[in-house]
């Protein structure tokens, strides 16, 4: 073991940003693995930096660690370079705290939070000793996964021990107290499995069968087990304000993506975006109270001395008493030189002049996101704003001083037409001559243009819809690149080959499972990443699996289809989303739920579980 | 204001964070010690604070210097004891002094004392006669990365002494003490002058570095 530490203690000085691997961060948690019953590997498929950065990892850490009978560690995807060295020197993939092979874990549990890590997973199962197929791992880890793509469980089903539905705060403390005594038991494996498929919110892949139909479509998924649930219901934490939220966090040395505190003020959204996944399954709507959130805020900047506070949710300026928070909190800590930052920014006036307020701390940038270049394709997609709130907020960030503004856009959204994608540059220019408008020339203008590419997700009202071809998206990039030619505008696009990856694997089934081993055998990783996505590859592995990726990508479902991802209940009922789906053909919109209810179904799904009505005076006019 | 002379240790679990990394490090465990800096005044005002020369990444050190500008009233004794409290495992300040704030760290600073370790890929002999010679040389040249490119320099004219602690069969320890200021050549730049006179017979991805000393005038 000392041997194996010094062999990985010399690896260190070879590789570029060292500090990705070496652990000991503020905060981290030293623990004698002897002391404990169970030993958690917190795997995330992506670098440290961008791992780091994750609110969930965040949390979960912390959660197990003050259990005295676990120790959670951490282990990422480890760079190229590391990745060569320890290939060639036969080191396993270790954990960043003890330095320990993952095969020595009791658990090791993946977060899935895109699908263009699949490939990360298998790998780094590999290289941390652990046969990458469920059914070879006899005596060795718990392979588990959980996070938004898990919801579909399919593609990695044959890969993932178990899948935990939802939010893990209240399973994962289930799962190991499982775990502590089957372990006494000393029971086998299979018996562990039986144990926690018992338990809500846990699907055991290889307890269900998928059957096909001719045509390639599902016919059935159901259990082949005697005694696990029919459906598998996510978890759904009911009293968000007491739950555990960490009071201190790690403070890594090296700059990560998102490198400040980050505070979870709600869960859930109620927009209703029908393209957006998250905004369906992490409902119902629950808000922390403004004095929890000021009592946590305090306890983090002590135990981080964090610059910097995101106040995190889908959508933060919808929180119900965001002016009040925000005052609070900037005069609380403006002579600390403690700033604030709001991952999204809603498209009005309110909201630019709390940016206002904010940025007089610390500067910060300002992105909006009109999503669609027309009226008519916002009303489909059911993003409620308009055009005059648009140009609104734009013309009051403007005279407030902002020269940078960046706006995001989808391309590829059901029923778009080149007029829509023409309107994305239209309204480009009319937010440059607002500009021209407010402040008398363009000089010191920025404005920039990212389009990423519509991708269907399981449990979205667009479930049923197809991906445009990656020759359509491209034609649709190339105009906009022609339209956007300018020096005050900066075009930014989605890699189109990525976007299709993510739409095949997203809506996939067993066999696409069997497509992605295959595009790791051929050496594909990172595929999230420009220079390393491997598109020939993937192709070559989607023929040698006998997977037509068109099929899953390119094609309009039917109503009645069966989907991998029925056998799981996210709460959001698919009546709701069939009429969400039929609405939008009709360019018909739906109102936000805080106004009224408008019957997705969480409320009906389990016992206890209450969406957040803000006192009706808070509610903004939409 | 008053300003705090701080030297501090660097142990082996945070040899491989980088200069601006140690930055950070200190300016958010002085928010969490709760003690209020001197920031500079303009459009983008950053605390004061300032460091000797970088240490190379991968090095440990038990005496580097940090200065520090408070404004508020603190003895050095509080701010070691407040800060050691709350700097991460590994880092830890072992002397605090106040200075006049008019005299900057970087006018003090003259030279620095290493212990450098690296492993023998191939036998050498003679180790110690060899050192001794390519210390006598007119000129030790070697070629050094600049901001404006790569220029060759005498390194002779900044080292203050070489020699070897300890020749075994596997590596060789080699004190030295060179000039310190910013932009001068590092132990590292005179290992690989030192290899290459040898006739590359170092593993140069073995070593390890320990910054012994830095003397203040």
């Amino acid at each position: 073991m000392e041997d194996l530490k010094d062999k990985i203690d010399a690896l260190f000085i070879k590789v570029n940003k060292p500090t990705r691997y070496t652990g000991g961060e503020l905060n981290s948690y030293i623990k004698n693995p002897e002391d404990v019953k169970m030993r958690f590997a917190f795997a995330f498929p992506d670098i440290y930096e961008v791992g780091m950065s994750h609110l969930g990892l965040r949390i979960l850490y912390h959660l197990l660690n003050k259990r005295e009978d676990v120790y959670c560690e951490r282990v990422f995807a480890p760079w190229v370079d590391m990745e060569k060295l320890i290939r060639e020197k036969n080191i396993p993939l270790f954990s960043l705290e003890t330095k320990t092979p993952l095969h020595k874990f009791d658990f090791v549990g993946f977060t899935l939070q895109y699908e263009l890590s699949y490939t990360n997973v298998i790998n780094m199962l590999d290289l941390g000793g652990i046969p990458i197929l469920s059914r070879e791992r006899e005596g060795l880890p718990f392979v588990i996964a959980g996070g938004p793509c898990a919801y579909n469980p399919s593609p990695l089903s044959e890969v993932i021990d178990f899948f935990v539905m939802g939010e893990g705060e209240e399973v994962i403390n289930e799962v190991m107290d499982a775990y502590v005594d089957w372990k006494e038991k000393k029971g086998e494996r299979e018996e562990f499995l039986e144990i926690v498929s018992q338990i809500k919110g846990v699907y055991v892949p290889k307890y269900y069968i998928e059957e096909y139909n001719k045509d390639g479509t599902i016919k059935d998924i159901r259990p082949i087990k005697k005694g696990v649930p029919e459906k598998v219901k996510k978890r759904i934490v009911k009293d968000f304000e007491n739950v555990y939220h960490p009071e201190e966090q790690i403070v890594p040395f090296m700059d990560i993506v998102h490198d400040r505190i980050m505070l979870e003020v709600f869960r859930g959204c109620t927009r209703g975006c029908r393209f957006c996944q998250a905004g369906m399954i992490y409902r119902p709507l629950r808000e922390k109270s403004k004095e929890k959130i000021l009592e946590l805020t305090d306890k983090l900047v002590k135990s981080t001395g964090y610059e910097e506070i995101s106040l995190a949710s889908l959508s933060t300026f919808d929180y119900s008493q965001i002016e009040d928070l925000i005052k609070e909190l900037i005069e609380k800590y403006k002579d600390k030189g403690v700033g604030i930052s709001i991952p999204s920014t809603r498209v009005d006036a309110l909201s630019i002049n709390l940016l206002k307020e904010i940025q007089k701390v610390r500067k910060t940038g300002l992105t909006l996101a009109p999503e669609a270049g027309t009226q008519r394709l916002r009303d489909v997609i059911n993003k409620g704003i308009t055009e005059e709130d648009i140009l609104e907020a734009t013309k009051e960030a403007f005279s407030a001083g902002w020269n940078n503004i960046k706006l995001y856009f989808m391309i590829g959204l059901p029923t778009e037409t080149i007029e829509d994608v023409e309107g994305i540059a239209d309204l480009a220019y009319k937010i440059v001559d607002n500009y021209k408008k407010v402040r008398g020339n363009v000089k010191n203008l920025k404005l920039t243009i990212s389009t990423s590419t519509f991708v269907p997700k399981p449990f979205t009202p667009f479930q049923w819809a197809r991906q445009d071809s990656i020759k359509e998206i491209i034609e649709k990039q190339d105009l906009l690149k022609k339209k956007l030619r300018s020096k005050v505008l900066k075009y930014n696009w989605h890699n189109p080959y990525m976007s299709f990856l993510e739409a095949v694997i997203s809506r996939g089934d067993r066999k696409v499972g069997r497509a992605i081993i295959k595009a790791w055998e051929k050496g594909c990783k990172f595929d999230g990443w420009e220079e390393y996505l491997n598109y020939e590859k993937w192709e070559e592995a989607f023929k040698e699996a006998g997977v037509n990726p068109y099929f899953y990508a390119n094609r309009e479902r039917s109503l009645e289809e069966v989907f991998p991802w029925d056998v799981i209940d996210v709460g959001v009922n698919k009546r709701f989303l069939i009429r969400e789906y039929k609405k939008s053909q009709e360019r018909r919109i739906t109102p936000d739920c805080r106004l009224y209810c408008t019957g997705c179904g969480v409320k009906d799904f389990d016992e206890g579980v209450v969406c957040f009505e803000a006192p009706k005076k808070q509610i903004y006019k939409r | 204001m008053k300003r705090l002379r701080n030297k501090y240790t660097k142990d082996e679990r945070v040899r491989f964070i980088s200069h601006l990394d140690l930055l950070r490090v200190f300016q958010r465990a002085l928010r969490r010690a709760d003690i209020k800096v001197a920031f500079s005044q303009g459009f983008n005002p950053h605390p004061k604070i300032s460091f000797g020369p970088a240490l190379v990444v991968g090095a440990t050190t038990e005496a580097d210097y940090m200065d520090v500008d408070l404004e508020e009233e603190i003895s050095a004794e509080e701010f070691k004891k407040r800060m050691n409290k709350v700097l991460p495992p590994g880092i830890k300040i072992v002397e605090s002094y106040e200075v006049d704030v008019n005299d900057p760290l970087s006018k003090r600073i003259k030279a620095a004392e290493y212990i450098l370790k690296v492993n023998f890929k191939k036998n050498c002999k003679d180790v110690e006669n060899k050192l001794e010679e390519f210390i006598k040389r007119d000129a030790i040249e070697l070629e050094k990365e600049t901001k404006s490119g790569k220029k060759m320099i005498d390194l002779k004219f900044y080292l203050l002494d070489l020699k070897a602690l300890e020749i075994k069969e596997g590596y060789l320890k080699l004190y030295i003490k060179l000039k310190l200021e910013e932009g001068v050549p590092n132990p590292l730049n005179l290992l690989k002058a030192l290899n290459e006179y040898l006739g590359d017979v170092f593993e140069m991805d073995s070593y390890k570095l320990h910054r012994k000393n830095i003397i203040l005038e």
